[in-house]
């Protein structure tokens, strides 16, 4: 294999991107990482860290660049990890220097703005390379960077990108990863996964017990599984790692700002700022999916309800548990 | 029209096909055997021995469920005793036979001098067959009156340009037997070269047909050959002919689509080849050797065997929910009353050609240059290269960059979609019926009494000027066919009955004072499906 065949190319050096950047480049993956902040970029070359999580040393072989055309040019396989509100831009720009044969996985878990399209669709009309994937999983950026054992699957329609990302970005024992063909899927299961997960930082702040907890939980899985049934993808998806595995992970977790905004939302501490988490967006956005497709998602809509203001969050969980009960 | 702008490049293609054709074919089994020989290394299923066990296997049941002669039955009989007790080489000399053997049953030949013939009269013949003749001199009328009748339009000029510059593979919907003839006559008609094209062996069993299809260009498609290496040698084949810049044509919906429903789901098969024959153009170092795919809509006004085609695709879907109420025609009187309905009415067709699309499903510029979804130019031999720019083999990509092209193939069909009087109308009296019964679903309106099967003439106007408005806002459903947007809602209704009520056996509607009574419902059902990709409207 060639240096460019053997690099990876990581768009954005937001959290997650940083977090994995490092921890390929810790052990010995060579990694472009690309920002459009050249502050940032500064920071990387000189420091060997990011501003945006200087927690994570980014040792040499790992380079920083502004400069897409040199991304282009020295990596094949791009990760693009940047904000759902995001990616139209950053497809655009960067399909001006890519062509057919670059491979592009995408790490954003939520549903893209403004037409509540999945992210391999926004790329579609932006990039012009067909070989598109998505990653996704229970890997926090702070597990990462901790080096504990993190997993993560990769689905695509190419075997070629699954072999790819599997070749490149699986160093055991830090990050391990799974394949899949269920690109539909694991973006649905990864994107409403945050919308669950403040339902479940709702549920734990208003005290709730592991009983309904419980439920909630089940009752997520069951329903996203049908509007990804309805969408083209396979149910077993949703209790795979991109659905289930990144609930349980995000659901503990006082680092995930989703699950924060669950608990205050329980304090009825509710701001313009609210509806700013990727979970949040995931929520609306599932929402309409799901009446586009004529699917029944009671959860879903309870979460929307509180994150509007529509729904006191203390009567969300007798809305949501009168509306789930039905067959299982 | 670029009448005056010919393609002589494009057209002598198919006349040096002769002297090609011994090195196609020597191209074809050269590939076939190295790949298979290769593939035995691996062993197992790949093994040379699998492999023509796989062909005498289902030779042998072929022949014994077709009752054959001995002879051609203890070939295969004696092959397959053999196999065990052959050498390596004399596998590979067995292998090389068969191939050769399959490729001649498969190519096709090209005589400059028949298809001189058979473009010369062949639009009469098929101008008779669209058109109404009783006597000799409607007959020349009629002649004249061909434009009017056949239609080649669309995207004509940038088509020329694509078999000017490349290679084209012309991708039809296919509803009906005459899709062949009347896609060769629109290609004739817009100027354009004359296509290769797999057809099923079964049409090369009458000789007087199999003389004009063999010499135009058509190859020989065995269906009942289900082994690899049959499929194998096909596609090879097409392989070959595409990469030595022979224009094509698959129809990529497969059979013929018998509910007359815009084609959804297309079942790909050949179309994959064009990304192979591209593929091996760039690894010869000819990446601008284009390949461009043309989608291409046939229209009818009315469809020959409309009435088998539907009670077929009704019987298939519904299964046990649809009834046959009806015995089939006899033999003869079905040819007879075939004959009677073609020279008597009217017929017309509208084969109108889209823009074309490279063969990963990208648009192009109209200098035939590949564009991304941006609108942005790509380079399409970038799609099947490497890291480092090498051409990389990988089958599933192919198939997947195949399905890509096809899902734009899909996509692009509605919009080309042309509506005669015969589909509006049907439409409008579907419409009204499934509001009056209170269901859509066919099956259950094939249940409903007459009397809920009548409409009011003044109401199915009424519906067919809302439909009418309905399809010009949105172009992307399709259009009415352009010689007649002029006409009137009144005269729109009259042509329809008049075609539906005449052309079949048995009558679809007829007028009834101020009534229309729909009498065949199944074929009021097949022409308005295809307007079946146009919503109904909101309530």
């Amino acid at each position: 294999m060639t240096r460019r065949a053997d690099t990876v190319g990581i768009i954005g050096a937001g959290t997650f991107g940083t977090a994995l950047a490092s921890v390929l480049a810790r052990s010995g993956r060579r990694v472009i990482l690309w920002s459009r902040d050249a502050a940032v970029v500064q920071s990387i070359q000189t420091s060997r860290r990011s501003p945006r999580l200087p927690v994570a040393p980014l040792p040499a072989p790992l380079e920083a660049t502004s400069d897409p055309r040199r991304l282009a040019a020295e990596a094949r396989f791009l990760v693009l990890a940047v904000s759902s509100t995001n990616v139209r831009d950053r497809s655009r720009e960067l399909g001006d220097v890519l062509d057919g044969s670059h491979i592009v996985v995408h790490a954003v878990g939520a549903l893209a703005t403004p037409n509540n399209e999945r992210v391999s669709e926004v790329m579609t009309q932006g990039l012009p390379t067909l070989k598109l994937g998505v990653l996704a999983g229970p890997a926090l950026a702070a597990d990462l960077v901790e080096g504990q054992f993190a997993s993560m699957v990769v689905a695509s329609a190419f075997d070629e990108v699954v072999a790819e990302a599997r070749r490149l970005l699986n160093v055991p024992p830090a990050l391990r990863l799974y394949g899949s063909h269920d690109l539909v899927g694991v973006e649905l299961a990864s994107a409403l996964s945050g919308a669950y997960v403040i339902a479940l930082g709702l549920c734990d702040g208003l005290g709730m017990t592991a009983g309904p907890r419980a439920v909630l939980i089940t009752r997520a899985i069951a329903e996203a599984a049908r509007l990804g049934a309805a969408a083209g993808a396979e149910a077993r998806t949703f209790s795979g790692l991109a659905g289930l595995g990144n609930i349980l992970v995000r659901s503990s977790s006082d680092r995930s700002a989703d699950y924060l905004l669950g608990r205050r939302l329980a304090d009825g501490v509710i701001t313009a700022d609210s509806v700013r988490t990727e979970g949040a967006r995931a929520a609306i956005a599932g929402c309409d999916l799901a009446k586009q497709l004529r699917v029944r998602m009671p959860v879903l809509l309870g979460v929307a309800a509180v994150l509007s203001g529509k729904l006191d969050p203390k009567d969300a969980a007798q809305l949501v548990g009168d509306n789930v009960a039905s067959e299982e | 029209m670029a009448r005056d702008r010919p393609v002589r490049e494009a057209e002598n293609r198919l006349e040096r096909f002769n002297t090609d054709r011994e090195r196609l074919l020597n191209e074809v089994e050269r590939r076939v055997v190295a790949r298979r020989v290769n593939e035995a290394k691996a062993g197992g299923d790949h093994s040379l021995e699998n492999v023509l066990n796989d062909v005498a296997f289902n030779e042998i049941r072929r022949l014994e469920a077709s009752k054959a002669k001995h002879g051609a039955l203890d070939h295969w009989k004696d092959l397959s005793r053999r196999l065990l007790a052959m050498t390596d080489e004399e596998k590979q000399a067995e292998l090389r036979s068969l191939v050769r053997h399959y490729g001649g049953d498969v190519v096709g030949n090209f005589d400059p001098r028949v298809y001189k013939f058979a473009t010369g009269i062949g639009p009469s013949l098929l101008g008779f067959v669209f058109n109404p003749i009783t006597s000799l001199r409607q007959g020349m009328d009629t002649l004249r009156n061909l434009d009017a009748r056949i239609t080649a339009d669309g995207e004509l000029d940038l088509v020329r340009a694509c078999a000017e510059r490349g290679t084209i593979v012309v991708t039809p919907t296919h509803s009906s037997n005459m899709d062949s003839p009347a896609i060769g006559l629109g290609l004739l008609r817009a100027h354009l070269p004359p296509v290769t094209y797999g057809a099923g062996k079964n049409l090369f069993s009458n000789p007087f047909i199999s003389f004009f299809m063999r010499n135009l260009g058509a190859y020989r498609v065995d269906r009942r050959l289900r082994f690899e290496l049959y499929k194998d040698v096909l596609k090879e084949y097409s392989t070959v002919l595409l990469e030595h810049g022979y224009h094509s044509l698959f129809f990529p919906g497969g059979t013929r689509c018998r509910s007359n429903i815009v084609e959804k789901h297309l079942k790909l098969g050949l179309l994959g080849t064009t990304v192979t024959a591209y593929k091996n153009s760039v690894r010869e170092g000819a990446p601008n050797k284009r390949i461009y795919i043309v989608p291409v809509t046939i229209n009818y006004r009315l469809v020959l065997e409309a009435e088998t085609l539907i009670a077929d695709y009704l019987a298939e879907t519904g299964k046990s929910r649809f009834i046959i109420t009806d015995d089939e025609f006899s033999r003869i009187g079905r040819i007879l009353e075939f004959f009677r309905k073609i020279l008597v009415h009217e017929g017309s067709v509208v084969v109108r050609f889209g823009r074309p699309l490279d063969v990963f499903g990208n648009d192009i510029t109209d200098d035939g240059e590949s564009i991304d979804r941006a609108g942005r130019i790509v380079d399409p031999a970038s799609f099947v290269r490497g890291a480092d720019g090498e051409v990389t083999d990988d089958d599933q990509r192919d198939s997947e960059y195949t399905r890509a092209l096809g899902r734009r193939l899909a996509a692009a069909y509605p919009r080309l979609t042309v509506f005669h009087s015969t589909n509006l109308a049907a439409r409008a009296l579907y419409d009204l019926i499934a509001k009056a019964v209170g269901t859509r679903d066919v099956y259950r309106l094939l249940r409903a009494p007459a009397a809920q099967l009548g409409v009011r003439i003044t109401d199915a106007i009424e519906e067919l000027v809302r439909l009418r408005s309905r399809i010009a806002a949105h172009p992307e459903w399709g259009a009415e066919h352009p010689s007649y947007t002029g006409q009137s809602a009144d005269e729109k209704l009259a042509d329809a009955v008049h075609g539906l009520g005449t052309y079949h056996t048995r009558p679809a509607v007829v007028r009834q004072g101020e009534m229309l009574q729909v009498e065949d419902l199944k074929l009021l059902y097949y022409y308005q499906n295809r307007t079946a990709h146009i919503p109904p409207e909101a309530a």
